[in-house]
């Protein structure tokens, strides 16, 4: 083997034991989170938190959706009482209309009065004037001085006050209106030409002397206010039928864009993304277009919503309360709108950040390509060595034994079960030998270019790989759970051990020795002891003495473990769980396989930055976060806290969230005489405390640059503790932010 | 069997029919609160409503290019209103809903009144009451009852409450009520005269285990509604009322303008939704997690927004930020106002006498709280007085009982006339005499075996020990051993099974703490699903009110 091939299998190793380590650790959460509850249960169960049931019956919000409820409708029983009520309405109005339209049917100023009342008296029949001896409107009497008038549309007779006239012009407006609306009316009983008004003359009144006296006002027709009345309805009705305020004009373009905007924003997000992942399926130029257009609609809907707020805001009586507000409504969800959706427009990239990432999907997929050569050309290698060795071991009959894996064979194509020349004494498990001999089947598959096949076996593989790492983790699991047990157990009497180990330590800080002491622990050196356990699974348990008394000795040291040391097991831990333990070099997750996993930063990392800068801001924070301060409930629950906190039972009172601080157990008789270091404290309610114990120490004073990393890295915790949901444990972890920062804000202020 | 959800799709439908177009809701004083529970502001603009109206406002101008959405009440009132609406209508057209049955004579009166055939729509929708969470309700009626009576008015309105909440969830159910309560036996008989008359409404899919309404009394139950409350819902509305989700802030010292009036509503305030059944100490660290959140996204003084990246990430953050800025200084305020009341009103000391006067039976050392309390200068007179006024509900009989030297206690302490009176007046309500039920003490002998052990494991939390008495006669009800002497069936028939669906009133209102009660019912019982609602939901003060 080369040297290259040697180290990349050594960190092959070291990525594995941190995997497990990290397998551990999860155990240990896991069973601390146990206990924990099991203290915590009585507090719990009294109030029954919004996680705590996940069985049994179904959270009223979740509750299936509520269909519509019953409904009735009365609208046929409506329309029926309104339809006789409309028929007679309609009827009247009709009626009018049709003797309005009759009397301006003439040219009333050329015409003499005499025949103008002729032909009135023709379209309806006058009351006479002997049976009214009365205005009926205002209750008058009749007499010579308050003559009698007749309306020219119902014949009814009124005195001058309540007499009303009606214009040509408004006649006309009416007559012409009504010939366009009344057939396209929805009132069943009407035609235009009814049969009213047919029975003209066919009383003959005696025309009365008051009327003959009246004053000539022929290019007006008299009328009483009841018919006035019903024909001004009637106008306003066909004004409103023929106007549309700019109300609605500006309204309904509004809807329009509004409706564009749905249409297309969506279309422009596909492409936006597509493009900014560096694909190539549309194209730049016409992602820009269109996000142009959208953004040009986003405009007009905000000037035409301006608009419409300032709508008739300068006339001069000014626009009643309710249209303003009805236009300041309008503009809000407008805003709203257009918040909503144009925030969530993504940008594009520029031209040259497009090429970039291009190239760099480019680089992607010729890595990945490159990658599958070498895998192929390792396997013909492997092959050849194989062959090689086969001819060395004819007689063995070894490949009978490879071959009697139940491979989905296809005989007819017939590839050989090949092995992967490595490691074959790890392929005891079943799972593991037909991974390897469909990897091979692959590698003959892609040989002879046969793609489809190559596609099958690897979906096959993959499912076979997924299998085995789940079969992998629950094993490790099940091995940490045990370890973590008794690892429990030393710890207890390694407490005693460390506290005389610390003394003897002191003694020999005053000694001076301890700088070679500790370096004797540096990390360089504890990584090839660490492999050991890599290298032979049978010794777990020494593993875990081992872990468990390099957490003595590093205990033992008068500071508290570096933060560096806790970084490293939080990047393993949130990769794939079972990538370090995969034996084979070939598997499908090659690129992070060689990666060194001390490198491997990446994964674990967004979550620290993410979080990392407005911690290392926060005690410099400004004036708003004070603002917020203020309101902080939290000071003043302290103090009552103390007093008898109603949350706390009588006997624990640790899960408190409000006074770790005040009455923190502090019961740790080893911890170092340097008083009330917070950093201790930080350690010792820190459930990851063993990620912490197998690194190296440090005596100086903590680096700020350090304090800060062991926030960002706490701050991952919490997030990661957080997406696991188990609060207590983000509980826990806040504090200890919280201890910190303080510690930061400390050093700080010596510095 | 979801309460906000019925009346939400209710709603929705009305607002549907309309078609597009700018719309105005034209609403009674009732229906607006009904709405505004289910729908927020903007919510409702995005579906082109932009004006709300009362129907009783003379102030409303003719705008004809609006639609109009009518939301009423089936009042005489509302009718006469809508006919002058109708006469000279201000609107296009409208679509009409009532929240209940309307009598075919008031269709034919308004009907009659359209004769510019403005309406399109005439309908009955029955979102008739208050939907408060999705499994609790309220008519938001206060007093409806005289004595031991009903007052006529207010059962009918709770008899038209209670069968729209049957309509609008499609359900037709057995109904059973509380013996000892006369009023419970008559809006029984209400509601089956109701469901018996629109028989034709009340016609549903069968489900295989019919539905079950039980009916019961306050006065049953007078403890509850006097403890102080220590989960977030509960604990706002003791000590600063919840009115349709409506919190009003304006009394607390240095309030800013803003927050004078703050919303609480499960439904779009998802910290709210998350924390209303915690309890306060869980919300403490929540609200702690919550702002450490916000201070997370909150954009940075120090930080110069020197590229056009970062203005551009800031711009596409902001409202966001600015969303979750509004929630926390909202959730701030009040839990902020809420430990200073505590604190202010040594209500953890008083909750702690409180419950033990309700949970135990240790006579002399609560009185010996009691006396010691009242003569805590912080204790104020409402909580003086509603100590005193448990220990008369549960020490009524004692054979040592010494209410007359509390009251003079009360009295020596200077606390008015008005609430010492309730003293007497609460056990006028809900004493022995009229208890249907034993409070206090256990029953059979699974009870007594239970309280042993409890007395032997110690209290869980001093402060929530009280397990208000309906999730006794729930959990009975759900497993089938409710007794039949004490809540009879209206009606020959009885249920078999044990009860799937059931709606549960309590005349004289609910408490949140038997909603929170009902709400873990729901969730760890399979297969149950419990809808309580009261004539309104109380706190003490609003309890007091009543008395």
């Amino acid at each position: 083997m080369s040297k290259g091939k040697l180290k990349k299998f050594c960190k092959k190793v070291v990525g594995f034991i941190l995997q497990r380590k990290s397998l551990v650790q999860k155990a240990k959460k896991a069973k601390n989170r146990l206990l924990k509850r099991e203290g915590d249960d009585r507090a719990e169960s009294g109030t029954q938190g919004y996680e705590s049931f996940s069985y049994g019956g179904v959270d009223p919000y979740m509750w299936e959706p509520q269909e519509l409820g019953a409904v009735r409708s009365h609208l046929s029983d409506f329309k029926k009482h309104r339809a006789a009520r409309i028929d007679h309405y309609v009827v009247e109005v009709n009626k009018l209309i049709i003797r309005l339209e009759k009397l301006t049917a003439f040219d009333r100023t050329n015409t003499e009065s005499a025949k103008i009342r002729a032909i009135e008296k023709s379209v309806v029949p006058w009351v006479n004037d002997q049976d009214v001896p009365f205005c009926p409107d205002c209750g008058n009497k009749f007499s010579i001085r308050n003559r009698r008038h007749h309306c020219r549309l119902c014949g009814s007779i009124m005195c001058k006050k309540c007499m009303e006239l009606i214009s040509l012009p408004f006649a006309n407006k009416l007559t012409s209106a009504s010939k366009d609306s009344l057939s396209t009316h929805t009132s069943p009983s009407q035609s235009p030409n009814s049969v009213h008004g047919s029975r003209r003359g066919s009383i003959s009144s005696v025309s009365s002397v008051s009327s003959v006296l009246d004053e000539k006002d022929d290019d007006r027709i008299r009328c009483c206010t009841h018919c006035k009345d019903t024909l001004l309805k009637r106008e306003q009705q066909i004004d409103e039928k023929e106007h549309t305020p700019d109300i609605v004009k500006l309204y309904e373009k509004l809807r329009l864009c509004m409706e564009k905007v749905d249409q297309k924003a969506p279309e422009y997000i596909r492409m936006a993304a597509s493009l900014n992942a560096g694909e190539t399926t549309y194209s730049l130029e016409h992602a820009g277009d269109l996000r142009i257009e959208v953004q040009k609609v986003y405009e007009l809907i905000d000037a035409l919503s301006k608009k419409i707020l300032t709508l008739g805001l300068n006339q001069d009586p000014p626009p009643h309360p309710n249209t303003l507000r009805l236009q300041r409504m309008i503009r809000y969800s407008a805003t709203l709108f257009v918040q909503e959706k144009l925030l969530g427009l993504m940008s594009l990239p520029t031209r040259e950040q497009f090429e970039e990432l291009k190239k760099k999907r480019k680089q992607e997929m010729e890595r990945k390509r490159i990658l599958e050569r070498q895998a192929a050309l390792e396997s013909q290698r492997r092959l050849k060595e194989r062959q090689n060795d086969l001819v060395s071991r004819a007689a063995n009959g070894e490949v009978v034994s490879l071959r009697g894996g139940p491979a989905p064979l296809r005989k007819a194509e017939g590839w050989l079960p090949l092995s992967g020349g490595q490691g074959q004494s790890e392929d005891s498990d079943p799972l593991l030998q037909q991974i390897h001999n469909i990897t091979s089947f692959i590698r003959q598959a892609r040989a002879a270019g046969r793609v489809d096949e190559v596609h099958t076996l690897q979906e096959n593989l993959r499912q076979l790989q997924d299998e085995y790492d789940q079969q992998q983790t629950e094993k490790a699991i099940e091995l940490s759970r045990r370890q973590a047990e008794e690892e429990d157990l030393q710890r207890e009497q390694l407490q005693m051990l460390r506290e005389r180990e610390w003394e003897r330590e002191r003694e020999q800080f005053q000694a001076v020795s301890l700088h070679t002491r500790t370096r004797s622990l540096d990390f360089r050196e504890i990584r090839p002891f660490q492999l050991e356990p890599g290298r032979e699974p049978r010794t777990h348990l020494a593993y875990a003495l081992d872990l468990g008394s390099s957490a003595v000795q590093s205990s033992a040291a008068p500071e508290t473990p570096s933060p560096v040391s806790a970084l490293e097991p939080v990047r393993v831990w949130s990769g794939p769980p079972a990538f370090g333990q995969d034996p084979l070099p070939q598997s499908t997750v090659p690129q992070q396989t060689s990666l060194n996993p001390f490198e491997d930063e990446d994964p674990s990392s967004p979550a620290a930055d993410g979080s990392a800068s407005p911690l290392a801001s926060e005690p410099a924070s400004g004036p708003s976060a004070c603002i917020l301060k203020e309101y902080n409930p939290f000071e003043e629950e302290e103090e009552e806290a103390v007093a008898g906190n109603p949350f706390t039972t009588p006997d624990s009172p640790a899960p408190n969230p409000f006074d770790e601080e005040d009455e923190h157990p502090y019961p740790r008789p080893s911890s170092p005489p340097v008083p009330g270091n917070p950093f201790e404290e930080a350690t010792c309610t820190n459930p990851f405390e063993m990620d912490s114990d197998s690194g190296p120490e440090r005596e100086e004073a903590i680096e700020e640059e350090l304090l800060l990393q062991q926030i960002d890295n706490i701050k991952a915790y919490i997030f990661d503790a957080k997406q696991c949901g188990r609060l207590d444990e983000v509980e826990l972890l806040t504090e200890n932010l919280r201890e910190l920062k303080r510690t930061l804000a400390k050093q700080k202020g010596t510095n | 069997m979801n309460v906000v959800f019925a009346v939400k799709q209710y709603v929705s439908k009305m607002i549907e029919d309309s078609g597009p177009g700018m719309k105005v809701l034209l609403m009674d004083k009732e229906t607006t609160g009904i709405v505004s529970m289910v729908y927020t502001q903007s919510e409702i603009l995005q579906k082109e409503v932009y004006l709300f109206e009362r129907i009783d406002s003379q102030n409303r101008e003719i705008m004809k290019h609006l639609k109009a959405i009518c939301f009423l009440r089936p009042t005489k009132e509302n009718v006469d209103y809508l006919i002058q609406e109708l006469r000279r209508p201000k609107y296009s057209i409208y679509f009409i809903y009532f929240s209940n049955v309307i009598s075919k004579s008031d269709v034919k009166s308004l009907a009659e009144a359209d004769e510019q055939e403005v309406v399109a729509e005439v309908q009955e929708f029955y979102g008739d009451y208050i939907a408060v969470n999705p499994h609790l309700f309220s008519l938001n009626i206060l007093g409806c009852c005289q004595g031991r009576n009903w007052d006529p008015a207010q059962l009918s309105r709770t008899t038209q409450g209670l069968t729209a909440l049957l309509l609008s969830l499609k359900k037709c159910p057995m109904i059973r009520y509380q013996l000892s309560s006369e009023s419970a036996k008559r809006l029984a008989e209400c509601v089956k005269q109701v469901i018996t008359k629109e028989y034709e409404l009340f016609e549903f899919r069968r489900t295989e285990v019919p539905p079950l309404l039980l009916i019961l009394d306050r006065c049953d139950d007078a403890i509850t509604p006097l403890l102080n409350q220590w989960t977030y819902q509960a604990m706002v509305h003791e000590l600063l009322g919840i009115n349709n989700n409506r919190i009003d802030l304006s009394r607390v010292p240095g309030i800013s303008k803003d927050l004078r009036e703050v919303v609480l509503s499960a439904e779009n305030d998802e910290f709210y939704a998350n924390n209303m059944y915690l309890n306060f100490a869980e919300i403490g660290s929540n609200i702690k997690t919550l702002m450490e959140d916000f201070q997370k996204k909150k954009p940075k003084e120090q930080q110069k927004l020197e590229s056009i990246a970062d203005m551009k990430a800031f711009v596409e953050n902001y409202p966001q930020f600015k969303k979750m800025s509004g929630t926390v200084s909202k959730h701030v305020t009040v839990v902020g106002e809420l430990s200073r009341l505590v604190s202010e009103r040594n209500l953890l000391e008083v909750s702690e006498v409180e419950q033990e006067l309700a949970c135990q039976n240790d006579h002399s050392s609560a009185l010996q709280n009691v006396k010691r309390l009242l003569r805590n200068p912080k204790v104020t007179e409402c909580d003086a007085a509603r100590l005193v006024m448990l220990y008369a509900l549960h020490y009524e009989r004692h054979s040592s009982n010494s209410l007359p030297g509390l009251v003079m206690d009360l009295r020596n302490r200077g606390v008015s006339e008005k609430y010492r009176k309730l003293v007497s007046a609460v056990v006028e309500y809900g004493g022995k005499r009229v208890r249907g039920s034993d409070l206090f003490s256990p029953k059979d002998a699974v009870a007594i075996t239970k309280q042993f052990l409890k007395g032997l494991k110690g209290v869980e939390n001093v402060y929530t020990q009280h397990q208000p008495f309906l999730h006794e006669t729930l959990d009975h009800l759900i497993k089938g051993k409710l007794k039949e002497n004490l809540y009879p069936y209206l009606g020959p028939s009885t249920l078999r099974d044990r009860p799937q669906d059931i709606v549960v009133f309590i005349i004289g209102g609910v408490t949140y703490e038997e909603a929170l009660t009902a709400y873990n019912l729901n969730r760890t019982t399979p297969g149950v699903r419990i809808v309580l609602g009261g004539t309104a939901v109380h706190n003490t003060k609003r309890k007091i009110r009543i008395l």
